[in-house]
């Protein structure tokens, strides 16, 4: 890998990393709201609720994300006659599936929190939400921290397959790059390591939140 | 205070409360014994619907609790609940445990409800601990805000849901002379324990429960010193 090239081609990668830091933090949002929603229809006490959310849970985990994204990609503007944007179709295919995991981490970390704290809360007379608000989700926020960062760095990892709808992430132009320059392996390489930074610089932020959150009840 | 009638429990097949009748009056301190399983716990649980009955009626100053239209977050704001794990909020400092539920509940200002919380924890003891968190306190000390946090509300009856069984030996003694002061202060308390020397000092009537029904009471003196039934006879016989 020489100056050359990268004087060359430098245009393509940061583009390309703009793109795909563009969709994974939309991701990331949407998937925490939809993410949101799903867990609590699924620990809601209507049956029909829960049941929509398992199921909806259970389709997008038992099946892979390149098939999803097809299933968006060709289905999504037939049903509703929209011609979407293919980064918009990436975005709604990416949260989609992020959701249903954070749905199930919010899920584990409310459920991993004693129900003797609602019991607390609801015998001094707090509303069922005011409890969820107050004692329940400060609580599970930190418990589930790191399991949602983890989400979240494979989000941006995994947003790479978008590439095959022919958005010009990170990915799709390190390809490109590859065409262009009869180089097979460079491009590949400068990616990749891009790819590492962001997920690295992602992985020590968590990090240094959950250390922050951490402060107040240590010193056991 | 509170009137209970043929109050029932089941949990699944379960028959946990097979219909309690009872009266508590205003400065009562209602202790209930029994052996575990009896259903003392869901007893108490069911007066501030932290169970629900099956079926059967509970009536505080009034209002039927177990009516659905009738608003029971209101009610509890009148029933402070002492429990055997303690429950404090462990993301909050013990001011903050103390005063969340005053300033969000009952919509009073921060420094007047703080002002509440610092006579509460004069009282108990425990002012300098006011901005620990709560696993940096002994479980005596826990238990205790924890009552303190239940009377920051300012309630009319208070329940105790074996307040002492998960403490440590030596730390049963602060705990328990917390509550004494509280009874002598007039405070209506419903108590379940195994405390059985609390219930003979402080109790003004005692409830002996077994299998789900209310199976012997009467003041401390006629419980402990000349029991009529001979399950209350052979459980005080063991516990004694």
């Amino acid at each position: 890998m020489d100056m050359v090239f990268l004087s060359k081609y430098y245009k393509f990668f940061i583009n390309g990393t703009g793109i795909t830091l563009f969709l994974s933090l939309f991701g990331v949002i949407f998937g925490v709201i939809i993410g949101v929603f799903l867990a609590l229809m699924k620990m809601s006490k209507k049956s029909f609720f829960s049941m929509i959310a398992s199921a909806y849970i259970e389709i997008i985990r038992g099946t892979p994300l390149l098939v999803q994204l097809f299933i968006i990609y060709i289905g999504l503007p037939k049903v509703t006659g929209i011609p979407f944007t293919d980064l918009s179709i990436g975005i709604i295919a990416v949260s989609l599936n992020s959701a249903a995991y954070v749905a199930e981490i919010i899920r584990a970390g409310i459920q991993s929190i004693d129900k003797g704290q609602m019991e607390a809360a609801r015998s001094l007379g707090m509303t069922h939400s005011m409890g969820m608000r107050l004692i329940i989700i400060p609580q599970a926020f930190k418990n589930i921290l790191p399991a949602l960062g983890n989400e979240f760095i494979v989000l941006v990892k995994e947003s790479a397959i978008v590439s095959v709808i022919g958005i010009h992430d990170l990915m799709y132009n390190a390809d490109t790059v590859r065409g262009i320059s009869f180089k097979p392996f460079t491009p590949l390489f400068i990616a990749a390591i891009i790819y590492f930074i962001i997920t690295f610089s992602l992985s020590k932020l968590v990090g240094i939140l959950e250390r922050r959150l951490r402060a107040g009840d240590s010193n056991i | 205070m509170i009137q209970i009638s043929d109050l029932h429990k089941k949990f699944g097949e379960l028959h946990v409360l097979k219909g309690i009748n009872e009266h508590i009056t205003q400065g009562e301190v209602v202790v209930i014994i029994g052996p575990s399983g009896s259903g003392k716990s869901t007893l108490l649980r069911c007066l501030n619907l932290l169970e629900h009955p099956t079926s059967g009626e509970i009536v505080f100053e009034g209002i039927t609790i177990t009516d659905q239209r009738n608003d029971i977050n209101k009610l509890r704001e009148k029933m402070g609940m002492v429990f055997q794990q303690f429950n404090l909020f462990p993301h909050k400092t013990v001011l903050e445990n103390i005063t969340l539920a005053p300033i969000n509940v009952k919509n009073i200002k921060k420094d007047e409800a703080e002002k509440i919380a610092f006579k509460l924890l004069d009282r108990i003891g425990l002012r300098d601990k006011a901005n620990s968190y709560p696993n940096q306190l002994s479980g005596g000390q826990k238990q205790r805000i924890a009552i303190a946090r239940a009377l920051a509300m300012s309630p009319d009856v208070m329940l105790f849901d074996e307040p002492t069984s998960a403490l440590d030996p030596e730390m049963v003694g602060e705990v328990l002379d917390v509550m004494k002061e509280l009874a002598g202060d007039g405070m209506t308390m419903v108590v379940v324990t195994h405390e059985m020397g609390f219930a003979k000092e402080v109790g003004t009537r005692v409830l002996f429960m077994d299998e789900g029904k209310v199976v012997e009471k009467g003041s401390p003196e006629e419980i402990f010193c000349n029991p009529k039934n001979p399950r209350t006879k052979d459980f005080l016989a063991k516990v004694l």
